[in-house]
């Protein structure tokens, strides 16, 4: 079996009072687009400063392609490229300074896959750092990233301050990592923005991590917003449906009805037959609003394994 | 912005500006009943040797009056030093609240919060003054407390006097800075301004020398503060001058106002458009970000050649000065016994061994403490989260960083010793190269010290730690000044780290100073590098 491209084993971090990461176990494979979600606070830059021996662990372990981040620290970062998630300040140096120092401290660096990605974000290097807007800043940050080809690539919140266009550039440049096989480790609070590139989603929340799954799974879990119109004059079949299993937020107004349905639909058309529907919505949430639902506990429904 | 606040953001200038008038009015007053004399006459004798002493220096301070009297030696001593130290907290006083605050994008904030651009402004200069309230307050204390320490008694007026002027000037030189800075990029507006101040200052200084500048001092705040010697019997408290101090803050306050209410946040009054060029999309060819250590140098470059090149200028000047200065004080019978304290050879290599290479020690000090800072900097603004991304060890990190601050060092010990050597033999002041050689090298490790020193403490206390360190430098340059003249317990000495570098250029090298130098560097690279293995990096 080959070797984990990144793996914690009940990895801590405690800050204390309640704050910090906690018993983290987590593998992501090989060519794995791994989306770390969570909201502000939960744990995920944490994680990754752990990983990139920023801070030491109060106890357990990390490893990136079998590799001690505590031990071997040295060795771990010349495999992966790190975009932190708020950019230095490097005041009057010039982007292309910037790149030299950092390339000349890591070794090897191509100068042409350092224009193409320039090229590819519109990144003038000739600048000085204090002069870039943010969003320049982060295509800085991106470049250093990724101006190596590592095979790990660590993104806390990576698209931060890009405009659109910039962000579906940097997904198309995420895929094209991936197919050369590159691992990804990517931290984000914007849903879409794991739903675009990522393999599997592991969610974290008050530094524990509290379900990891691939995005079918993910899918699996979600939610229907339903809509019920009946027929003038049916018998509507209210006590079934608001008992149907999976059925909760019951509304009923003006022969319309409208609930979530959580997992199957079975419950439900079970408890409709015999009622003359006239019309029938079932509108899919996007990943936000399960996000949002997952972890506002609002259901008190368990998440399907 | 609430004026609580604007105080807050000044506490540590009033705490250590406060500290440093105290101390030195206290020390300059006490001192004077040390070495003044008994009966008239000897005070008398006094007054002449300190007439002659201060006429050497006129082109930087102003002639004393009656130095003889405890006031007249402390406006002289101390209220004159003032003035550039006080010029300089409200340099960098001014620059922070013109554009310091906006680079840190909290004038943004507050602006939108509702509150007026004027009314932010007059906010920041209440804080500052205040907090220069204070500091001037502190220093009239200690004026009092080294006089009535002596069972003498000096006229509140006098000291009410010397405060409003001290006041006036410090408010002035601030308004001056916050209109300099509506008007430069912020990258060069502490330049400017600093530019604008040292020409103000040389401009009042020069013209008690050149005629054709006298016409101009009017310009200088510097000429106002001049007018009174309130402390001195005789000295006069000039009113008008210091209306105009007051009112030139008034007026150049406004004008700032002014100016910020028509700029953007972010830029200057007036904005040169940036030339087009061809978008740069390679990094810098320049091979020397490839090699560890010259890298860090090369990043530094204008830093070490600024420091490099003034320091040596100043030891240029310290030996142009030398005969100029001693020639006359050596026929001064009083001053006999204080070069008696550090006249062991020659007496011009003594006077440069103790003069300069004593304030050279102070300045690479400052070197050390600068470097130190970015080190601290670079913790708290991420840059050695970067660093550390890439496949360098922590370790590494901190022997690049000692190293190039040793070459830096050397390169600074280097140039002034030759500059020294060179002007010395032009003015046929015969120096012992291979003393001046170890002299001028000895200034590494008093470098690697306080840089040591200062790893350590920025592992542990990154915030204070160039607050403790300059305290340490500040304390240590005092102790090693001051404890002959008061004839101070020789274990106080020991608590000073320029004692350790002894007099090389009159004594030779003291090498059991240098040993314990290389063994404290040694422990406390030693300890951080330990401390900053285990530490979390930003915390």
């Amino acid at each position: 079996m080959a070797v984990a491209a990144l793996s914690t084993s009940r990895l801590t971090k405690d800050y204390g009072a309640g704050h910090g990461l906690f018993d983290l176990d987590l593998v992501i494979h090989p060519q794995q687009v791994f989306g770390y979600l969570g909201p502000n606070g939960a744990g995920k830059t944490t994680t990754i400063r752990c990983v990139m021996g920023m801070i030491r662990p109060t106890s357990g372990s990390a490893h990136v392609f079998g590799i001690d981040c505590m031990r071997d620290s040295v060795e771990v970062k010349k495999r992966v490229g790190y975009l932190p998630g708020d950019i230095p300040q490097f005041g009057g140096m010039r982007g292309q300074e910037i790149v030299a120092y950092f390339g000349g401290m890591r070794g090897g660096v191509d100068a042409k896959r350092v224009s193409g990605l320039c090229d590819r974000f519109d990144l003038d290097l000739g600048r000085r750092f204090r002069e870039y807007s943010s969003g320049n800043k982060q295509k800085l940050g991106i470049v250093l990233a990724f101006m190596h080809a590592p095979d790990l690539f660590i993104l806390d919140e990576p698209t931060g301050g890009l405009d659109p266009l910039n962000q579906q550039e940097f997904y198309r440049l995420l895929r094209e990592e991936r197919d050369r096989g590159a691992t990804v480790l990517l931290s984000s609070h914007v849903l879409s923005e794991v739903e675009h590139i990522c393999d599997q989603v592991g969610i974290i929340r008050a530094g524990r991590l509290v379900k990891v799954a691939d995005l079918a799974e993910l899918h699996r879990i979600r939610f229907h917003r339903v809509e019920l119109e009946f027929a003038p004059g049916s018998d509507i079949p209210e006590t079934a449906i608001r008992h149907a299993a999976g059925v909760t937020d019951f509304h009923f107004e003006d022969r319309i009805v409208t609930c979530t349905v959580h997992g199957s639909f079975a419950p439900l058309l079970h408890a409709l037959r015999g009622a003359e529907v006239t019309n029938l919505v079932s509108r899919e949430p996007s990943l936000e609003e399960m996000f949002l639902e997952y972890y506002q506990e609002r259901s008190g429904l368990p998440l399907l394994p | 912005m609430g004026f609580l606040y604007s105080l807050r953001l000044t506490r540590w200038g009033i705490a250590g500006f406060s500290s440093l008038a105290f101390t030195l009015t206290l020390l300059q007053s006490v001192g004077f009943y040390q070495v003044v004399g008994h009966t008239p006459a000897e005070r008398a004798a006094f007054g002449r040797s300190m007439a002659q002493l201060a006429a050497q220096f006129t082109v930087l301070i102003a002639a004393p009056i009656r130095p003889d009297t405890v006031g007249g030696y402390v406006q002289w001593r101390a209220y004159s030093f003032f003035a550039i130290v006080f010029a300089i907290w409200a340099l960098v006083s001014a620059y922070g609240a013109a554009r310091g605050d906006e680079e840190r994008g909290l004038v943004e904030q507050v602006l939108a919060t509702g509150t007026a651009r004027t009314d932010a402004l007059v906010v920041r200069i209440l804080g500052f003054a205040a907090g220069c309230i204070v500091a001037v307050m502190a220093a009239a204390l200690g004026v009092a407390a080294g006089v009535a320490g002596a069972h003498e008694s000096i006229g509140i007026d006098s000291l009410a006097g010397a405060s409003v002027n001290l006041l006036g000037l410090a408010l002035s030189c601030y308004a001056l800075t916050l209109l300099v800075c509506q008007f430069a990029p912020s990258r060069y507006a502490t330049a400017a301004s600093a530019i604008v101040m040292l020409g103000l200052f040389l401009l009042n200084s020069l013209s008690r020398q050149l005629d054709q500048l006298s016409g101009w001092r009017w310009l200088s705040p510097f000429r106002y503060y001049d007018l009174s010697q309130p402390l001195a019997p005789g000295g006069a408290f000039d009113a008008r001058g210091v209306e105009v101090l007051f009112g030139g803050a008034v007026v150049m306050t406004v004008a700032a106002a002014v100016a910020f209410s028509y700029r953007d946040v972010g830029s200057p009054l007036v904005r040169v458009s940036v030339a087009a060029h061809p978008d740069v999309r390679e990094p810098d060819g320049n091979p020397v970000w490839r090699v560890p250590v010259l890298r860090g140098i090369y990043d530094r470059r204008t830093g070490l050649a600024v420091w490099t090149i003034g320091i040596a200028l100043l030891g240029v000047l310290m030996v142009i000065l030398t005969k100029s200065i001693v020639e006359p004080l050596l026929g001064l019978a009083q001053l006999r016994p204080y070069f008696n304290l550090f006249i062991t050879g020659g007496i011009y290599p003594s006077f440069l061994g103790f003069i300069w290479f004593g304030f050279a020690q102070l300045l690479i000090a400052g070197y050390a403490i600068a470097q130190v800072a970015r080190w601290s900097a670079e913790d708290t603004d991420g840059r050695l989260e970067g660093v550390l991304s890439n496949p360098i060890s922590r370790r590494g990190v901190l022997i690049e960083r000692a190293t190039v601050l040793t070459i830096g060092a050397l390169v600074i010990a280097a140039v002034s010793g030759v500059a020294v050597g060179i002007e010395s033999h032009a003015q046929s002041i015969d120096l012992d190269l291979g003393r001046l050689t170890a002299a001028s090298l000895l200034l590494v490790p008093m470098a690697m010290f306080f840089a040591a020193i200062g790893a350590m403490l920025a592992s542990l206390l990154p915030r204070a730690t160039v607050g403790l360190l300059g305290g340490f430098a500040f304390v240590s340059y005092f102790i090693v000044q001051v404890a002959p003249i008061f004839h101070w317990p020789s274990w106080t000495l020991d608590l000073s780290a320029f004692h350790l570098y002894g007099q090389p250029l009159s004594s030779g090298v003291d090498i059991t100073g240098l040993v314990i130098m290389l063994v404290v560097v040694a422990v406390g690279f030693a300890a951080s590098a330990l401390i900053m293995e285990r530490r979390d990096v930003g915390a």
